[in-house]
């Protein structure tokens, strides 16, 4: 479950889960080598290097590793210059340099910014995105994503996510140790019950990480949304983007109430069976209206000149 | 898993549901957001055999004008081309048209028509600049209480023709108003519109 500064602006269940096996699976390898290494008795601070580098190797190499994952492909200002002029107008505006520009070719509406550092960045759409917002809409996704390079939201994150992974390996290999303990002849006190209370504490901090790393997720989503309207000046356009991509509208029908089949059955279905808000701790994003309120206020406040 | 830690659904009365429109049209219009309007009605499913609502005319009068809670709204029967019957009202005080709309659907529900009932409908106006608040200026909107989700949402036609809706304004004007304490629907596709309202 890690996923090395990828960052994106809505969720989109096909992309991101392609991610999220990639980088999975990323894990499972490092666990597997891991603990090859260590039934073959190699000392445990071996194996933690060998891990380190791998985790900095991750690290440094996620870029291509996450165009690699999402299909997006690098596209030069021959290619497209409204894209990267807008970009460069808006990194301009937020004082930083300006990130390489990728394209998804894909229907549906997303955008994501991806990098270690401002320098060694990564802003990427799909051309779904591009024909359904207006240059303006586009405009302060492209800033929401600069923001999110210019804050090191991907740096924060792959911490995060570093610290949750080394949690789950060291879980795996308690795991191990149970099934087989005593693996590789090292004669160890195969205490099962301290075993035990280390395995389940090691699980309860696995799932308290990845809470927490998601609760930070959504906090810097509202904070790329802030500093993002800041860059575009423009929180009512992010604001729009948000609720013409968010699929929000595709739910409103274009039936007429006087056709509904179930009018006889009125007054008699629960209330109780509304569908709620369900904020859950487990999304990544904050809910996009909680996200249009917020901008719908500061477009407020900008309009006032204040901040 | 939205479920596990989302809210617990609330039960509230039906009045509580409706009178939301009120305390939030008070707000906007505190906040200039929109100008006033005194229109709103309800529409039914007209059923000759209930004898409530086939005399529903010389039924309303003493509902409205008599008693302690007699009211000055003022209201008209009309049927529309999908054949349907709408009680249009009409009331300068915005809260004494709504609580005279919860009164007759109250009376039409008590004397057998429940199930006739579809919804309420009342109009507010949005303007766009804060100094612009004359009469029903703005853009029209409509806000639909569905009875049998006892709760509002937001409905800005763009033609007569079904279908023809403005879904992105709907959208950001749904939670302007819920900002202010309107119950709003949360299932957006509950949200069906009702093109040709009489008023």
């Amino acid at each position: 479950m890690t996923s090395f500064g990828m960052r994106r602006f809505k969720r989109d269940p096909g992309l991101v889960s392609r991610m999220y096996f990639t980088m999975f699976m990323l894990g499972v390898l490092y666990a597997i080598f891991a603990i090859v290494l260590w039934g073959l008795s190699f000392p445990i601070i071996f194996i933690g290097v060998i891990v380190g580098a791998f985790a900095l190797f991750q690290y440094f190499m996620s870029d291509r590793m996450i165009l690699w994952a999402s299909g997006a492909k690098l596209v030069t200002a021959q290619q497209e210059p409204e894209l990267h002029r807008s970009i460069k107008r808006l990194a301009d505006r937020a004082g930083m340099p300006m990130p390489k520009v990728a394209l998804i070719q894909s229907q549906v509406p997303n955008a994501f910014a991806t990098g270690r550092n401002p320098a060694n960045s990564l802003v990427a759409v799909t051309t779904g995105i591009r024909e359904r917002l207006t240059e303006r809409e586009l405009d302060a996704v492209l800033a929401h994503e600069l923001a999110h390079v210019r804050n090191r939201d991907m740096r924060v994150l792959a911490i995060g996510n570093f610290l949750v992974t080394l949690t789950s390996f060291l879980m795996t290999m308690f795991f191990w140790s149970m099934l087989f303990g005593g693996m590789g002849g090292r004669g160890r006190d195969n205490n099962g019950a301290a075993i035990l209370v280390v395995y389940l504490v090691t699980i309860v901090v696995y799932f308290v990480g990845q809470l927490l790393v998601l609760a930070l997720t959504r906090y810097r989503e509202f904070g790329a949304d802030h500093s993002g309207a800041e860059i575009s000046g423009d929180p009512g356009a992010l604001a729009s983007a948000l609720a013409k991509i968010s699929g929000q509208l595709a739910n409103i029908p274009d039936q007429d109430l006087r056709k509904l089949q179930t009018a006889n059955a009125f007054l008699l279905i629960p209330v109780a069976l509304r569908s709620g808000g369900g904020a859950s701790l487990f999304s990544t994003h904050p809910p996009v209206e909680e996200r249009i309120r917020r901008l719908r206020e500061l477009e407020r406040r900008m309009s006032f000149g204040m901040r | 898993m939205a479920r596990l830690f989302g809210k617990r659904p609330q039960t509230r009365t039906d009045w509580s549901a409706m009178a939301s429109i009120i305390s939030a049209e008070q707000k906007l219009m505190a906040r200039g957001e929109i100008s006033p309007s005194r229109r709103g009605g309800l529409i039914y499913r007209n059923d000759e055999s209930v004898p409530f609502l086939r005399n529903l005319k010389q039924e309303l009068d003493p509902v409205l004008y008599s008693g302690p809670g007699a009211t000055k709204t003022a209201f008209e029967i009309q049927d529309d081309e999908q054949g349907m019957r709408w009680i249009v009202m009409e009331d300068g005080d915005f809260s004494d048209l709504v609580s005279s709309v919860y009164t007759v659907g109250n009376a039409m529900g008590a004397n057998g028509a429940a199930s006739n009932l579809l919804a309420a409908v009342f109009e507010l106006y949005f303007t766009g600049a804060v100094d612009d608040n004359s009469f029903r200026s703005g853009l029209r909107t409509y806000w639909i209480y569905r009875y049998d989700r006892q709760s509002f949402y937001p409905f800005v036609p763009t033609g007569d023709a079904t279908g023809e809706r403005d879904k992105p304004t709907e959208v950001s004007l749904a939670s302007r108003a819920r900002r202010q304490g309107m119950v709003i629907e949360r299932n957006m596709e509950e949200w069906m519109g009702l093109w040709g309202i009489p008023f």
